[in-house]
């Protein structure tokens, strides 16, 4: 049984007949040009848009889920995290489970994986975007869920942090949780299992990132010419891998 | 049938006996203006508690001067009345409803004085103020010499040519029928225009059909201050009016002319010496 | 450290205000004196001014102030803004408009149909802006219908002032209900404001952990498992009617829903399970002494006037440090 399954999701105007499965264990993402309705997808499947079409989580279609049930099983980062009331970031990890759980299991692992012990006590109202990126990333992790929708969760965030954060995706999805996870940069998807190929709100190739990033596809969907080269490979020193 | 009949008429006497009147009030308080006045004409001091908010403001009270003598309320509420301990409270039918019925509740007992426009209104309150006080001689005696100063005054002024008048304010509204000017008019021998137009109660002044009235003078109150005349004529309303490019305006006391209780009477005299001087000589 | 000592602080101005709020005023009654009065005993006139009077005006004013914070607090969490206050979808001015067109009218001088013509006008009002912003009824959308809404009501009851500015007393009345005040309040009002009132913030401190949860914005609420729709449809109800009830008995009482949340906010958090009874109890303090003030400051200064007086240079302050 998969993790999610989604069959001819249609958000009108954003997205046209979207069908894939996802299985426990994978490491997915979803990439497209701007408009392509990445952000759609993800908030489609996480059943926060009205849309048409089915929406599975582990073998149940989503209406007939409790709305604190979902929120048991998935978690969704959004894109652009905006606090306006100044609840520390302790606090706003702790969100995550509250509304069936409020015991703080969790906090601190999370706070610890995305790099905010020292910010545990301030204000996220005096945060800078990277931070606050992490912020929902902590709290999204923080609720337990196996299954995670991630919305653009590295865009703001220096090439360090960015690299920690997809370690910590690829050891989630070791441990057996179902993760998408939308991005804008196509290098990143070297170490994932799976891509989702989005153009103008249709899914166009669905496979491993060699088989669906080829020139011709990137051409093709991004109107741009790639090639192979040789540049600045970023990766993560010995003794941070370990702990990330 | 007889005997029945006999029956009742003993009945009724002996609830009327038995009721018997309630004492006179010994400490009164007046909530309004008006009643200050008639509480002043027809109370003996000590039976006055306390006078109104506005009792001792010349603009507003014709007795400002003797209200000094007695304490007023500090303000318009219930906490304010019951400090003075009342046995009987005047209110008048405007006062405001919770007021009213916290004061009921308070046991006190009450006169709401409804209806003041006109002259036998006016007798009216004298009378159960009057009676009230357990100075009914005193009251019947104030309606009789008002009585009498409206019958000579009416007769200074019969078959008198009315004169068509208007108040006017810097405020824009007039007076139709049914107001207490109405009855300013009615004694001084004037035509009150905006009632022959057909306005009733305190209206807004209707700029342009003000024109086709024709008012031959010009009535206003005296508490607007001075340069009246100056800033009515700032006002296109009036401004094309024959009476007031005449001069034709007269003045009267505010309090005077607002007089809901028997002082209205020197209103009219005034007004009348004003209107008719041959019939005052 | 610091939110203990506000929260005992809190919890003692309460009773402290409620009796400032028995003892003070044109006669100002020894504490012993009070004590007896509420009993029953003593001077009788002491009795009826303390029992009749000034119990019921206490009673109101702490229930008007706390129901118009916690409406504040609702409000601010829902438009995710610190500016918000219980006013904005339209409900105080459709309160005004019933009450002054009732009172205009002279429909009665029973005293039970002014406030319960603030209360339908208050719900008409309420219901225009659900359905000027149907579908959904987005956050956005029910914020711009509440303006055009007050907007709209406002000219109403101007115009109803302005077509009976010629009868004095009435203006009078008219202009003393805008402005707020708890002058000559009665068992009527208590009856009317009290019981439905209380069931209102009882109904109400639950939803603290949903309200954190909804300002962070709808969508991160219900991914984190909020039922929005049905929690956004409680919220509204229970704000609006807590709103239309201090309104309908106490007239257009403004400020307390905006300082009183902001305030409490700074010094206990935002954690609204702490900021809900926090502002219930503030907004209560904050009433009464401003209506102990209008007895003791000369010039019939209003409520309305006073927590206006006090809460305008406090919000300008407000703008200054949130810019």
């Amino acid at each position: 049984m998969s993790a999610l399954t989604v069959r001819a999701l249609t958000v009108p105007g954003r997205l046209n007949g979207v069908s894939f499965a996802l299985r426990h264990g994978t490491l997915a993402a979803v990439v497209g040009p701007n408009g392509s309705g990445k952000s759609t997808l993800l908030q489609a499947a996480a059943g926060l848009l009205p849309a048409g079409g089915d929406v599975e989580l582990d073998g149940r279609t989503l209406p007939r889920i409790a709305v604190i049930d979902r929120a048991r099983r998935l978690a969704w980062v959004p894109q652009e995290a905006s606090f306006q009331f100044a609840f520390s970031v302790r606090e706003v990890v702790a969100q995550g489970r509250y509304m069936w759980a409020d015991d703080g299991s969790g906090v601190d692992d999370a706070l610890t994986a995305f790099d905010l012990r020292d910010l545990a006590d301030r204000p996220v109202t005096r945060l800078s975007g990277g931070e606050r990126q992490r912020v929902s990333l902590a709290r999204a992790v923080a609720t337990g869920a196996r299954l995670q929708l991630w919305d653009e969760p590295v865009a703001q965030l220096d090439v360090r942090h960015a690299l920690e954060v997809m370690a910590l995706a690829r050891r989630f999805a070791n441990g057996g949780a179902a993760l998408l996870v939308s991005l804008h940069d196509l290098r990143m998807t070297r170490s994932f299992d799976r891509v989702l190929l989005l153009q103008l709100g249709r899914l166009v190739a669905d496979g491993r990132p060699e088989e669906v990033l080829t020139p011709a596809a990137i051409l093709k969907v991004f109107g741009v010419r790639a090639r192979p080269a040789v540049s600045l490979h970023l990766e993560l020193p010995d003794d941070r891998r370990e702990r990330a | 049938m007889k005997i029945p009949l006999r029956a009742w008429t003993i009945l009724l006497c002996a609830l009327a006996v038995a009721r018997g009147a309630p004492a006179a009030a010994q400490r009164v308080v007046s909530h309004t203006v008006g009643t200050d006045e008639l509480l002043l004409a027809l109370a003996d001091p000590g039976q006055i508690a306390a006078l109104s908010h506005l009792g001792r403001d010349r603009a507003y009270s014709l007795n400002a001067s003797e209200a000094a003598a007695y304490p007023t309320l500090k303000s318009n509420d219930a906490e304010s009345v019951m400090r003075f301990r009342p046995d009987l409270v005047l209110v008048a039918s405007y006062t405001e409803a919770p007021t009213l019925a916290l004061l009921r509740r308070a046991g006190v007992r009450l006169i709401v004085v409804e209806r003041f426009e006109s002259l036998e209104d006016v007798y009216a309150n004298i009378r159960a103020i009057g009676a009230a006080l357990g100075h009914s001689d005193r009251a019947e005696k104030l309606i009789g010499s008002t009585k009498q100063r409206v019958a000579e005054l009416a007769r200074k002024l019969e078959g008198v040519k009315p004169v068509r008048v208007l108040a006017v304010s810097t405020y824009p509204f007039t007076a139709g029928s049914q107001t207490t000017f109405q009855d300013l008019c009615d004694h001084a021998g004037a035509i009150n225009v905006a009632a022959e137009a057909g306005l009733v109660g305190h209206a807004s002044t209707p700029d342009e059909k003000l024109l086709t009235w024709n008012p031959e003078l010009l009535i206003a109150s005296d508490n607007e201050g001075a340069g009246l005349e100056a800033r009515l004529w700032q006002m296109p309303a009036y401004r094309h009016l024959s009476a007031l490019r005449a001069g034709r305006l007269v003045l009267l006391p505010g309090p005077l002319m607002a007089s809901v209780t028997h002082h209205r009477v020197a209103a009219f005299e005034a007004l009348a010496r004003k209107l008719h001087p041959e019939r005052f000589p | 450290m610091k939110r203990r000592l506000v929260t005992w602080l809190l919890v003692s101005l309460l009773p402290a205000a409620f009796l400032a709020s028995l003892a003070l005023g044109e006669v100002r009654l020894p504490l012993t004196d009070v004590a007896q009065a509420l009993r029953g005993r003593g001077d009788p006139i002491a009795v009826t001014i303390v029992r009749d009077f000034r119990l019921p005006r206490s009673l109101v004013g702490a229930a008007v102030g706390a129901a118009l914070a916690a409406s504040g607090v609702v409000m601010q969490a829902f438009f995710r803004n610190a500016l918000a206050s219980p006013g904005l979808l339209g409900v105080s001015s459709g309160a005004a408009l019933g009450a002054v067109s009732v009172l205009a009218f002279g429909i009665g001088h029973a005293l039970w149909t002014v406030p319960l013509a603030a209360i339908a006008g208050a719900f008409a009002a309420t219901a225009a802006v659900v359905v000027l912003a149907r579908r959904g009824a987005a956050t956005e959308r029910l914020l711009l219908s509440g303006i055009a809404l007050n907007a709209l009501l406002d000219a109403g009851t101007a115009f109803v002032l302005s077509a009976n500015a010629g009868r004095l007393e009435l203006s009078g009345q008219i202009l003393f209900w805008l402005m707020g005040g708890l002058e000559s309040r009665t068992a009527e009002h208590v009856i009317i404001g009290i019981p439905s009132i209380v069931v209102a913030c009882v109904l109400l401190l639950p939803l603290g952990r949903d309200l954190n949860l909804i300002s962070l914005g709808e969508q991160s609420a219900q991914s984190l498992g909020v039922d929005v729709r049905r929690v956004r449809w409680r919220l509204v109800v229970l704000s609006t009617l807590l709103t239309a009830l201090a309104t309908s008995v106490a007239g257009v009482v403004g400020f307390v829903g905006l300082v009183v949340p902001h305030l409490l906010r700074l010094s206990l958090g935002p954690d609204h399970r702490r900021l809900l009874p926090a502002s219930m109890m503030g907004g209560a303090v904050l009433t009464l002494a401003c209506d102990v003030a209008t007895r003791l400051l000369p010039g019939g200064l209003r409520l309305g006037v006073i927590t206006a007086l006090v809460g305008g240079p406090f919000f300008l302050w407000m703008l200054r440090t949130l810019a």
